[in-house]
This record gives structure tokens, sequence and C-alpha cells, in this order.
């Protein structure tokens, strides 16, 4: 049997998913994308999970795809099918924190575009590196980048292929904390454990509020806006949040 | 001068000033305040002598702290509160004004507060502003059309980075993450956020309405669409359609 890839943890309302192929820079294989794809599906609404984290083992993020792992698949279609991620962990309906250190290059780079919030460490770097092997992003890079970055940051990107710094992508807006390279994990979880503590549905709602939505006119958006908001009155914790906010203690919040 | 119960309405010539007036409660967003903006901007967008409208707070503390959670846990049943808000809606009102809106931030611009400058067209902030949203910390979600008016302004990774964090922005954070266009001094503030008023209310109003259309409108279309949308509004302009 193949070692594991991935390694999945629940802590508590924490889930952390940890790319671990250290040695072959979590350079990313068709393993590795089913078995991500694998925690994904198992992972569902009522699996007490709030929050999650996902990280890397060793010195780099990721370095993109496996060269070896793609080609097994001669066709697009499979290479598509069988190689493809992102997709799977922006559907999660919960908060994800990435915590990026050393490279997070190509499809790396757009499994960290899938991500809510970004967390680098100093000395973390950013490639869209496919053009250089004469190949262009298909993990949904052409399509989340720009949406980050604005239009022609992300074409500089994707066309040139040039790599760019961790306090290049923090004024570009590509990461959205830095952080010295010790602190990088306990900043995650730290920051995972403060939206842990926060309602789960009021966060599950401002997602997709905010994801959702930014695919609908204006007009639309609003409209969706308005109709979760109206859903979260009937819940117990908004109540709860509203109470314990006028009695100045800490809100206790069930999910329901 | 007309005086509302929460709000300072002002005409002078072509522009109107709104000054949201509860500054004892550091201008907080109440039902009553609801129905007067959708008074008030109702009348104003159907007034074709206003240029352009300005939005300020009074009060030395804030623009507008926040929704008014006293009223909270009296708010009627969800469907009956669903339907008041679309029978008089008063975001997408807001969001669709012909003309252009400039909004003058100082102190705390939290919640509601935010909601309100990102339905102007134009911030300016004192250097003193600070902006957060802390509505998920309270079980809600901004429903003043924060969830969609912030990732549209600052992008989706940094409104959420906000919403789910309550992460608060100090007046340069707020500029160099596209939240205000200036910062400028306490004092300076409504100085220049007149002038600027003054600037557009000198333009020709059908242009400005059209500039301002052509680029809201446009950034819920294809570039395509939207390319189609100008070119109608430039032939419509020159009296050509």
């Amino acid at each position: 049997m193949t070692e594991p890839t991935i390694n999945f943890e629940q802590r508590g309302a924490i889930g952390i998913i940890t790319l671990n192929r250290p040695e072959q820079r979590n350079a990313i294989t068709a393993q590795m994308v089913a078995e991500l794809r694998e925690i994904r599906a198992s992972v569902g609404w009522d699996s007490g999970i709030r929050v999650f984290v996902l990280a890397a083992c060793g010195a780099d993020f990721s370095a993109g795809t496996d060269p070896d792992s793609l080609q097994q698949f001669t066709q697009r279609e499979e290479q598509i099918r069988h190689h493809t991620v992102a997709a799977h962990i922006a559907s999660l309906p919960q908060p994800v924190v990435a915590a990026i250190n050393g490279a997070a290059f190509g499809q790396g780079l757009e499994l960290a575009l899938a991500c809510d919030i970004r967390i680098a460490a100093h000395g973390a770097h950013f490639s869209m590196t496919q053009i250089s092997g004469d190949d262009m992003p298909f993990d949904g890079g052409t399509q989340r980048l720009p949406r980050v970055v604005g239009r022609m940051k992300a074409l500089e990107m994707i066309l040139c292929g040039a790599v760019i710094d961790a306090q290049e992508a923090k004024e570009i807006g590509l990461v959205n904390r830095l952080v010295p390279q010790e602190a990088l994990l306990p900043e995650a979880l730290k920051l995972a454990e403060d939206l842990a503590a926060k309602a789960p549905l009021a966060m599950k709602y401002a997602k997709e509020a905010v994801m959702k939505g930014m695919d609908m006119t204006l007009s639309q958006g609003l409209r969706l806006e308005a109709d979760l908001y109206f859903l979260l009155h009937t819940t117990g914790d908004r109540r709860e949040g509203i109470e314990a906010f006028r009695e100045k203690r800490p809100p206790k919040f069930r999910e329901k | 001068m007309i005086v509302f119960e929460t709000l300072i309405v002002e005409k002078a010539d072509t522009v109107v000033v709104i000054t949201l007036n509860r500054p004892d409660v550091m201008n907080i967003h109440n039902t009553a305040m609801r129905d007067e903006l959708y008074e008030v901007l109702s009348a104003i967008r159907e007034d074709d002598e206003t240029k352009a409208v300005l939005f300020r707070g009074a009060g030395e503390k804030a623009f507008c702290a926040g929704a008014d959670l006293t009223e909270f846990l009296t708010a009627p049943p969800p469907a009956t509160a669903r339907a008041v808000r679309f029978d008089a809606d008063l975001w997408e009102l807001f969001t669709t004004m012909p003309q252009p809106l400039i909004c003058a931030v100082h102190g705390y611009c939290l919640g509601s507060g935010i909601e309100i400058a990102l339905c102007c067209d134009i911030v300016f902030a004192s250097d003193d502003a600070r902006f957060g949203l802390p509505e998920i910390g309270l079980g809600i979600i901004p429903a003043a059309g924060g969830t969609q008016t912030v990732p549209r302004t600052v992008g989706g990774s940094a409104a959420l980075d906000m919403m789910l964090t309550n992460r608060w922005l100090t007046a340069h954070e707020a500029r160099r993450a596209g939240l205000v266009n200036r910062v400028v001094p306490r004092e300076r503030l409504l100085t220049e956020a007149h002038a600027a008023l003054r600037r557009i209310a000198a333009r020709n109003p059908r242009t400005v309405r059209a500039a301002k259309e052509a680029v809201n409108r446009g950034l819920d279309l294809t570039l395509a669409q939207g390319l189609e949308l100008e070119r109608r509004l430039v032939l419509a302009l020159w009296g050509q359609i």
C-alpha cells in the first residue's frame, strides 16, 4: 500500500489538511488529488468542522503539478479528470485558511487560490509557472487569479511566469497576511481558532454571499445576501449572538 | 434644510448634503433611518436639479458605527422582515442612484457604515477613520449590500478577511485596499469633499450620469456588453439615438 500523501487531522472544530510529499516539494500527483477529494467528500456539513487550514510539510507549499503523474494520462480530458482539485477545496462551505511557505508554484498556487484567507511566511514566493512548460493553468488559475489580483497582474503572472516574492504578493492582494517563517503555522492555527469561535452559520453564509455574489450582477447579489440574512434570522445562533452582545458575555454558538 | 428624526438634509443650489444625525449613538443605523433615507433618496432620484449628493455623519466620534442592535430582538418574523425589505428596498435604490454620491467618513465606520459608504461612488476618509465589519461575531452577516459591495471593491479574499476575522482597517490601510479614494486630515475632510462635490456639480449632469451608469452597470456585464452599453450612452449624449 502506498504511503498517504495528505495528512488530515481534526483538532476540535478545526480541520487541518497538510500536503505531505516534502521530498518532492509537495508536487501534486493524481494520488494527492484523489486523497484531497476523498477528504472533501468525507467532511459533510455535520462533521463539526468549522474552519479548515491547508498547510504543507517541508520547505515548500507546493512546486506545482508532478509532471510524471500528469503524463501517465495521455488524453487531456483524463488529465483534467484526474488531476484537478482546486474546485473541491473551493466548494467547502467553511472558511479555509492557507498557510504558505516557500514556493507556491503552478497548480500549488492554484490550490492556494481556492482558499479564502492566505497567510504567507516571509520568504514565500509565488509563480504561475505553467507557461514555461508550454502549458497553461488548468486548475482554475486563469479564473481565480484575476479575481484576486486583477486582470493586469494576473495576465502578467500567467503570461510571463515571473516569480514574485512575499512582499509583492501582499501588496497585490495575493496574500492577506505575512508572518515570520516560524510563526506561520501557529498564526494560521490561531486565526482558525478565532474563526471557530465565531458563529458558524453566519460565517458559511457570508462566504457563500461573497463567493456566489461575485458571479452575479450587483442586484442579484444583493438579493442573495438579503435572502441568506433572513434565513439566518430563523436560527438560534443569531439570537444567541445578539443576546450575548447585550449581556456583554462571549456567545455560545451551536450551529443551529 | 429639512430635519428628520435621524437625518439632516440640506440642499444648496444643485447639491444635497445628507447628514446621518444620531450623534449620541454614533449615528447607528435604525429602521427610522432606513425609512427616511428611502424617502429622501427616492425624492433626489427624481430631482433633475440635484447634480451630486454628499453623505456625512454628525458628531465627533463616528460616521456610522453600524446597526442599532436594540431593534434586533424585536424584529418582525423573518418572512415579514423579508417582505418589508423588498417592498421598499433602500439598498437597491441606493446602488442605482443616477447622481454621483460622495461619502465623507470620519471616526468609526463599522458594519452599515461601510455599507452606506460603498453605496457611494467616491469615498473620502479622515486620517482617524476606522473600518470594520463585526457582524459575524454577532451571529449575523452584513445585509445592507456589504457581502456584495465590499468584495467588488477590495476583492473576495480581503473582504472575507475583514468579515470573517473582524479585522479593522485604518484610513490608510483602507485606501491601500481600495475601500476609500482619498485620506485627508480630519479638519480638511468636509472642505475636500465639498470641493469634489462642486467640481462634479459644475459639469454637464447628463455626461456625469452617463459616465456613472457606464461604469457601475458595466461592472455587471461582460466586456463586450459593457462596451456596447458605453457606445449607446455616448450616442445618446450626442443625440444620435
